[in-house]
């Protein structure tokens, strides 16, 4: 593995969605911006990714998406997230988490031998 | 599933509104880089660093719109919609060579679904009756007369009805030979001008038989079947509209019919008919009870039955064979060897268009297979020129799948287009088809453009372009690159295409074989002489009420006082009648012996008529021995007759007839001695190709009919003769009808029609496929020597003769139309011979037909050669030297 990691789609798809959640309306930038943030620039995205993942996140009716004014004064279009957004969201999380308990405990059994 | 549908919802709408989502993103990505660019500057970056910074860690902005663009909408649609765009645009661009296609496949779809129009009219759609698959005709046979599929006797008929358990019930209807129907011509008077409405005798049970519902009122009773009944009458569906405005309170009202008071019962709905539908009006038959006791000899019924349930048609025939077994040992007198056949109902309508029907549906798969071969020989001519374009698109990235989606689109709207035109083509088709059909059209189908008509159309429309678009888009998608772009697929291509014409020439030399073999028909039936001289004659038939005139003196009277009205008429030369006339109408036939024959060697099939004595003189049918018929011959005088030449040839063979004697009954009969005073030529009968039965005619004064059908020879227009005619017969009755009123010229066209019907149709289906097997032999030589113009202008420069270049392309030319040939006159031997029944006086395998087809194939194909021949003559050296 390089050492930027990989973000896999739907993985992606529900950081967009808590990030929109967490910080309220943003433009395509800012939750790419916030996202590296977050990850304390662990995750170098290619920027043009959140594209497809805005995309699919808007053809479920999970964001809504409208053009508006940025902090400096540019023509952009915001996203928010809707409320069966944030209902996917919840859903995604505990899914996320039982997950990522259950992969924790296989990637710490001691090997047999 | 409710996220799919979302999904699938939001990818519709995005197909409509592609172009503002293109700009939409696009702003969207431009204002990403902008404020990329400048946190890059803020982050210290100069400036054009900033802004490649920003580029690389967006990605490529027309790979995130592509990948966008296959997300968003139905990629499968759009693409396809850019396609047929392009497809479009490609043919604004080359305006020949889409109309070409269009108009070829308007042609061969055209062709195809009006066959089938035909053909479902006739063979497919279901009968208007309830279950119409268990309905059977009952037809006898007999092979001591010749009878493979006769009407029945009434008899017979009612012990059928009496004792076969495979049949819910038997019907009869009334059918005075075993090819006309039975209709008479009844009057309606009362509702202002007298109409002449043609009415079916039937039995009570038909309606039930047929499991048909009236629209209005009843059908009848099996009570009404016999005599003394009230007179009922039910209507059609056009009669109740026509004369009574479609009045509903119309049954029970009592109408006028040919001068008896007659009560209407019911109306049937629009869509019924039976057995044709020229049948307007249906009466009991209203027999005695006796005729279905006793009226064994004489044939007049059609017979339908409905099969039961459970029971298939072979069971009913058995047992049918049976009961006829049983008829025949109890009356030997009538019955012997006396037959049944059973068919189902449709089957027996279609009986005589089937073979015609079957073989235009072959001819037109043929065409069709032929439009395809020339439209993918165009297409692959075409592919060629457009190495280029393709060899870019695929260097641009395009899958070899995503040219061949594309170039099946372009085949695909190239059909579409022909379909729609093709498809006005029958609805023009259909028209010229029900003025000249004949009976290739019968009388009880309907040409409708109905939802499967239009489906076949599509079917065709969609065929087309699997059969001629696959196979140049494989070929043309496989040039890989531009160094590709030499030898070796275009010698392919143009193998490929030669492959194609010889394919073309074998369908075409079988399509030009079949019709030569009906047109070679055709003139052999033209040139038969039916015995009379049709020109300047007009025939009509007047009946007379048998209330008004009972007796035989009655109608005596009547028929020459009508005969010496006719005479008066200026410009009439002779003027004549008989029971029968010539190609049209019903006879009677029956069983005659000649004097000194033994017991078992007499004549089951005479034909008889009655005549007036100048019949022969106003037909032209020449008087070969013996004497005519006059005013002496008349009852209470030696009874006398003339006999046709068939007759006198089949008993009498060369020695003279005249002074014989003959009886018409069986030789244990002893019915009265007739003796011959006169031999005529023979006149055709049921058809100019069919061979003249023997027959009999005797003088209307000892044999009287109630029905003479007159011809008026005279120097007169066919019609100033029938208008001067029509007062002469009211001056002796004013109620009197004149019905059937022809010429006979027409008489012996109309017996022609079938025939002509199916010459001409398949004659400009084998034109067509000429027209098209030499446009694809051109279209192969044209690019040959397009292709080669460098070539021959080298052989030029070097001293070659034009002529050389000419014979060069011509031989390259023909090759594949000679292999073609021999593989299609093969296929036609095999073939053609199928269609013996439909061919008259010559053999399915008729050199002089080969010949003729092969000579129109070979000049047809030189004219193809030599145009792109010429051209090779004429390619200037230096100009070809140059061209590359």
């Amino acid at each position: 593995m390089g050492d930027k990691s990989d973000v896999l789609q739907g993985t992606l798809d529900l950081m967009v969605l808590q990030t929109l959640d967490a910080m309220g309306p943003l433009h395509g930038y800012g939750l790419a911006r916030r996202i590296e943030q977050i990850s304390e620039d662990v995750l170098q995205l290619n920027q043009g990714t959140i594209y497809a993942s805005l995309l699919r996140l808007q053809q479920r009716r999970w964001i809504s998406a409208a053009w508006g004014t940025s902090d400096n004064n540019r023509k952009a279009k915001f996203y928010a997230i809707t409320k069966s957004g944030r209902r996917q969201l919840a859903a995604e999380t505990d899914n996320w988490v039982r997950i990522a308990g259950v992969m924790g405990r296989m990637l710490r059994l001691p090997a047999e031998d | 599933m409710w996220t799919a549908f979302l999904v699938l919802l939001s990818r519709c709408r995005a197909v409509f509104f592609g172009g503002r989502l293109d700009r939409d993103l696009d702003d969207e990505l431009q204002a990403h880089l902008a404020m990329l660019t400048e946190d890059n500057i803020r982050r210290g970056l100069a400036p054009d660093e900033a802004a490649r910074q920003a580029h690389l860690r967006l990605g490529g902005v027309a790979q995130i719109e592509e990948h966008h663009r296959d997300a968003r909408g139905l990629p499968l649609l759009e693409t396809t919609m850019q396609d047929v765009r392009y497809a479009l645009r490609t043919f604004r661009k080359n305006r020949a060579y889409t109309a070409v296609a269009i108009a070829t496949l308007a042609i061969g779809i055209g062709a195809g679904t009006t066959v089938y129009t035909l053909a479902s009219a006739v063979l497919l759609r279901p009968l208007p009756y309830g279950e119409p698959g268990a309905l059977v005709r009952i037809f006898e046979t007999n092979p001591l007369k010749h009878w493979t599929r006769n009407i029945a006797s009434p008899a017979n008929y009612a012990d059928w009805k009496a004792q076969a358990t495979s049949f819910t019930d038997i019907a009869a209807y009334e059918q005075f030979n075993s090819v006309g129907s039975g209709t008479a011509d009844v009057f309606l008077t009362g509702f202002g001008e007298p109409q002449a409405l043609k009415s079916l005798g039937v039995t009570g049970n038909l309606f039930h038989v047929l499991g048909a519902q009236p629209l209005l009122g009843r059908t009848f009773t099996d009570e009404e079947t016999f005599e003394g009944k009230a007179r009922v009458v039910v209507l059609s569906y056009g009669v109740w509209q026509g004369a009574f405005a479609g009045d509903p309170a119309v049954v029970g009202r009592t109408i006028n019919l040919s001068g008896r008071t007659t009560t209407i019962v019911g109306v049937m709905p629009r869509d019924f008919f039976f057995p044709g539908r020229d049948v307007q009006i249906w009466v009991p038959v209203a027999y005695s009870p006796n005729i279905f006791v006793r009226s064994r000899r004489p044939h007049w019924l059609g017979v339908v039955a409905r099969r039961k349930a459970g029971v298939s048609l072979a069971q009913a025939q058995q047992e049918m064979d049976r009961i006829a077994r049983d008829l025949e040992r109890r009356y030997p007198d009538t019955n012997t060897q006396m037959g049944v056949r059973l068919e189902n109902f449709h089957s027996s309508l279609a009986f005589e268009p089937r073979p015609a029907l079957l073989m235009l549906s072959g001819a037109v798969g043929v065409l069709f297979l032929i439009v395809c071969a020339n439209l993918a020989s165009l297409q692959l001519g075409r592919a060629a020129v457009r190495t280029r374009e393709l060899a870019i698109r695929r260097a641009l990235g395009a899958g070899r799948g995503r040219l061949v989606r594309q170039l099946l689109t372009e085949s695909l709207v190239l059909s579409v287009a022909g379909g729609a035109m093709g498809f006005a083509l029958v609805a023009a088709a259909r028209i010229v088809l029900l003025r000249f059909a004949g009976t290739v059209v019968p009388f009880f189908a309907d040409l409708r453009l109905d939802r499967s008509v239009l489906a076949i159309d599509a079917v065709l429309s969609l065929a087309a372009p699997l059969l001629f678009g696959v196979l140049p888009a494989l070929a043309s998608s496989a040039a890989d690159g531009v160094s590709e772009r030499t030898a070796t697929s275009s010698r392919d291509t143009s193998w490929t295409r030669s492959a194609l014409v010889a394919a073309e020439v074998a369908l075409s030399i079988v399509l030009v074989v079949g019709a030569v073999l009906l047109v070679r028909s055709l003139l052999r039936l033209q040139g038969v002489d039916p015995g009379f001289n049709p020109e300047h004659v007009v025939a009509f038939t007047v009946s007379l009420p048998p209330a008004r005139y009972p007796g035989p003196e009655d109608r005596l009277r009547a028929f020459d006082a009508i005969e010496q009205q006719l005479r008066q008429q200026p410009g009439v030369q002779a003027v004549g009648a008989s029971s029968t006339i010539a190609l049209r109408g019903y006879t009677w036939t029956g069983d005659s012996t000649v004097e000194g024959r033994a017991a078992t060697d007499y004549e089951r099939e005479l034909r008889h008529n009655s005549i007036t004595p100048d019949y022969f003189r106003a037909m032209g049918i020449r008087l070969l021995a013996g004497r005519h018929l006059d005013e002496r011959d008349r009852i209470g005088q030696p009874p006398v007759t003339i006999v046709n030449e068939a007759l006198a040839r089949r008993y009498f063979r060369g020695q003279d007839a005249v002074g014989r004697r003959i009886t018409f009954g069986r030789p244990q009969d002893n019915t009265p001695w007739i003796t011959i005073v006169g031999v005529v030529a023979n006149e055709k009968q049921d058809g100019m190709d069919k061979e003249a039965q023997p027959a009999a005619y005797q003088s209307i004064r000892q044999a009287m009919q109630p029905s003479m059908t007159f011809a008026v020879r005279s120097t007169l227009e066919p019609d100033a003769a029938i208008a001067a005619a029509r007062p002469r017969v009211w001056a002796v009755d004013k109620d009197l009808a004149l019905t059937s009123v022809t010429t006979l010229d027409a008489v012996v066209d109309e017996s022609l029609g079938d025939q002509r019907f199916r010459t001409v149709l398949l004659s400009a289906f084998a034109g067509v496929a000429l027209f098209l097997a030499a446009l694809g032999i051109y279209g192969v030589l044209a690019y040959f020597v397009s292709q080669r113009s460098r070539e021959l202008g080298i052989r030029l420069a070097l001293g070659a003769h034009p002529s050389t270049l000419f014979r060069l392309v011509v031989g390259q030319g023909l090759r594949p139309v000679v292999v073609g040939a021999v593989c299609g006159v093969a296929a036609a031997l095999a073939l053609t011979s199928l269609a013996q029944s439909l061919l008259f006086g010559i053999a399915a395998i008729d050199p002089p037909t080969y010949a003729v087809a092969i000579l129109v194939l070979g000049a047809s194909a030189t004219c193809a050669c030599a145009l792109p021949a010429r051209r090779a003559m004429r390619v200037d050296p230096i100009v070809a030297l140059r061209e590359e």
